[in-house]
């Protein structure tokens, strides 16, 4: 049976996959007549139209052909084996990993994955080939896992769709900026300030909000995100409007200035450093000249690697406070919200308070890596706080796997990492992250880690196996 | 069964609840005993998941009350936020559909149902992060109360599987026993037996009157299925058209003419005649029929479908 109606596939497969092939040509000559065919340059000055009508006729046939031969593979069932082998679709089925000894072993010695990760990304600035470039490209991979944790509590745990996340993330930027510039406090006594400022702002985004799902509420949180960025544009007095804020104070190391020249009466850690070495040496009797090789000079990787470890105990502090909640009543509570709220009313949940408790904390996430974000830039405009950082922070949710943890770290490294890396490539690196996009949600529509963890284990399951096989037997 | 209260757990006077020109429950009084199986059958369409609604506070009746009896309290449910509904009032409900949450696992499910006085032992979540003694202490109470019913219930081998994954008798069960962890006075099960195949739908049978032998709360229960109705119900209401047109044991019932008509489907002009016959024939009824069969036009004019 199986096999008949297999070979008639084959059989019928070729038409078939013809048409979608020429309905794929169809369209990419459509789409390719103004992008390809047609192009601008610039000559003496003003603008001509060149015509690259070769360009059009090779896409046209590679389109044909790569188009003929997914289709035919897809005839074959070779795709969907692709797709059964790559999904983690079934739950309960036994994965490679679960499976060999010798990753359960290493399992077993490892702390939590996310924190097995942030402890080898604390080694990173003492490796050989890091340099400038490559530890400020990971603080800003960090600060995305960072605003992807925040927002997985909201999306990825409440399952309440919000598109205006980087309105947190503003809030909590410009907090900073303006209690260091009006105050004077430093970095460290704002940050906790900023993420209740930030939280306030989620809880009054909160309440409106609070009846609507799915598709309306996203487009609620939309706007509440322009609104934000559009206050921060036209409050000219107080945000400095799109000329932005700029001579923001750097984060202290313990009172001591990581700058070149400290202000006031405080000392800058390279002197500090250098202080302290002399007075070591002299406790051991070494002479000036011995020690001279032992002396800091400034540099401003110092500073650089100063700010990449204090998002990285930021994280720590996040994934201990994410990953503790997830496992209490109230992550639990978020959960159930997510997966249906009827049941949580028909239980006695109050779903307003697990709905305000989840967009609080989100939101106050987001503040934190806000304040850390100005702190890290010195200067901050609206021009960052636009949809993009929203639908990025939400593309690194949803490529993660909803809910997942580790997820959102391997989606924070492919969505900042590949674009920066494709930089050689120019223009084509968007087309190439697109077509890596669709690869992803094709094979893996779950996103990277797909499967759910319990928050809770009875310890049974060995118990129940064998339970369960008799129960199917009767 | 040894009744220590006189008055019955619940008590529904005069319920009424309109949706513009259409009355879904209309004047409905009806009551449910502790320890007893009192089942609301009745036509599609006929009111009774509306009924369920409105006592479990996601409808707002338009008028009339419903109260509960607990340990000599009185409870109006309709005053009640709907979180002390359950908390309080001790009333818990299942689904037609089963609302289970899909990706978490048995065990989970039952924790949640938990969550009012988990969240209180967790101190908005403080103690719980810091994970003092009392808040473990009371997670772990109920993680063995969970326990207990998934034993009861032979749920232990699923424990830590995605109840969206179970087979669906399963997750009935789970259903149930989930509403169980929030220590309900009264357990409102709409049409639990929906969807079961006849060795389920037996099973199911035993596990009611195994839950109303044991624990001697109150059941009410949506059914369609008269197999079950029929031989677990101590008392059976009979709703049609948002009204009670009958009310008894389960052998009363049989040979209610009113439900009879109301089940076979009978026009609106031809039911007094219908009635009338049938009176004639079974002198024994001691229906509440109907007392003007002058009811809403527009629902009333399609024949229904004839029901088991």
């Amino acid at each position: 049976m199986k096999n008949s109606t297999q070979t008639a596939a084959k059989k019928l497969s070729l038409p078939h996959s013809l048409r979608l092939a020429v309905l794929a040509t169809l369209v990419a000559v459509v789409l390719g007549i103004p992008m390809v065919a047609l192009g601008t340059t610039d000559q003496n000055g003003s603008l001509i139209l060149v015509q690259r009508w070769p360009w059009l006729l090779w896409l046209a046939i590679v389109i044909f052909v790569g188009r003929l031969f997914t289709a035919e593979l897809a005839a074959h069932g070779v795709v969907d084996s692709l797709k059964t082998w790559l999904s983690s679709r079934h739950p309960n089925r036994p994965k490679f990993r679960d499976r060999n000894p010798a990753i359960l072993w290493l399992r077993g010695k490892l702390p939590e994955p996310t924190v097995t990760l942030l402890l080898l990304a604390f080694l990173l600035p003492m490796m050989p080939f890091t340099d400038r470039y490559s530890i400020d490209l990971a603080t800003t991979v960090l600060i995305y896992v960072m605003l992807g944790w925040g927002l997985n509590i909201v999306v990825g745990l409440a399952g309440l769709l919000d598109l205006g996340y980087v309105a947190f993330y503003a809030v909590g930027a410009y907090s900073y900026a303006i209690i260091s510039q009006t105050l004077g406090l430093g970095f460290w006594e704002t940050l906790p300030i900023a993420g209740l400022l930030a939280a306030l702002f989620g809880i009054l985004l909160g309440f409106p909000v609070l009846r609507l799902r799915g598709d309306y509420l996203a487009i609620v949180t939309l706007g509440f995100g322009e609104i934000i960025r559009i206050i921060l544009l036209n409050w000219q007095s107080l945000t400095n409007g799109s000329r932005g804020i700029g001579g923001i104070a750097r984060p202290e190391f313990f009172g001591l200035s990581m700058s070149q020249t400290a202000g006031g009466d405080s000392s800058t850690f390279v002197d500090w450093v250098n202080g302290n070495l002399t007075m070591i040496g002299q406790w051991f009797g070494g002479s000036e000249a011995g020690l001279e090789a032992y002396r800091l000079s400034y540099a401003p990787v110092h500073r650089i690697t100063f700010l990449y470890f204090v998002i990285l105990g930021l994280l720590f502090f996040t994934d201990f406070l994410v990953r503790r909640l997830r496992n209490l009543p109230i992550g639990r509570a978020w959960e159930a919200l997510r997966e249906d709220e009827i049941a949580c009313r028909a239980l006695g949940i109050n779903p307003t308070m697990v709905k305000l408790s989840a967009f609080a904390l989100g939101a106050g996430l987001g503040g934190l890596a806000g304040c850390f974000f100005a702190a890290r830039q010195g200067f901050i405009s609206p021009e960052s706080f636009t949809f993009m950082e929203s639908a990025t922070v939400l593309a690194i949710v949803v490529l993660g796997g909803m809910g997942s943890q580790i997820g959102v770290v391997v989606a924070a490294l492919f969505l900042v990492l590949v674009p920066e890396l494709g930089r050689a490539f120019a223009d084509y690196r968007m087309v190439g992250f697109g077509a890596a996009m669709v690869l992803i949600m094709v094979f893996r529509p779950e996103g990277f880690v797909g499967e759910r963890k319990p928050s809770l284990i009875l310890g049974l399951v060995g118990k129940a196996k064998s339970k369960a096989k008799t129960k199917g037997v009767q | 069964m040894a009744k220590t209260t006189t008055a019955p757990l619940l008590t529904v006077t005069d319920l009424t609840l309109r949706f513009g020109g259409l009355v879904a429950v209309d004047h409905i009084n009806l009551t449910a005993e502790k320890g007893e199986i009192t089942a609301v059958i009745g036509p599609n369409g006929a009111g009774k998941t509306t009924l369920f609604n409105c006592l479990t506070g996601f409808y707002k009746p338009t008028s009339g009350e419903s109260r509960i009896h607990r340990d000599g309290r009185d409870f109006i449910l309709e005053s009640l936020p709907p979180t002390r509904l359950i908390s309080d009032a001790g009333i818990c409900r299942t689904f037609q559909n089963i609302r289970l949450f899909q990706k978490m696992t048995v065990l989970e499910n039952l924790i949640i149902a938990q969550h009012p006085g988990l969240m209180r032992a967790s101190v908005w979540s403080i103690a719980g992060l810091l994970g003092t003694k009392k808040f473990r202490a009371a997670e772990a109470a109920a993680v063995a109360q969970a326990r207990q019913w998934m034993e009861r219930f032979d749920l232990l081998a699923y424990a830590d599987l995605a109840a969206g994954n179970l087979p669906y008798g399963v997750q009935r069960r789970v259903e149930i026993a989930r509403a169980l962890c929030t220590h309900p006075v009264l357990l409102c099960l709409d049409e639990p037996a929906a969807g079961l195949n006849a060795t389920e739908s037996a099973r199911l049978n035993e596990l009611l009157l195994q839950i109303r032998r044991e624990l001697g709360i109150g059941i009410l229960l949506i059914e369609h299925d008269m197999s079950v109705v029929m031989q677990i119900s101590d008392r059976i209401f009979v709703l049609d058209h948002g009204k009670v047109i009958a009310s008894g044991t389960p052998a009363e019932i049989r040979k209610n003419p009113a439900v009879i008509a109301a089940y076979l489907g009978v026009e609106e002009e031809e039911e007094p005649a219908v009635l009338k016959q049938l009176s004639k024939k079974s002198p024994t009824q001691k229906a509440t029929t109907p007392k003007t069969p002058t009811k809403n036009p527009s629902t009333k004019k399609v024949k229904k479908d004839g029901k088991k």
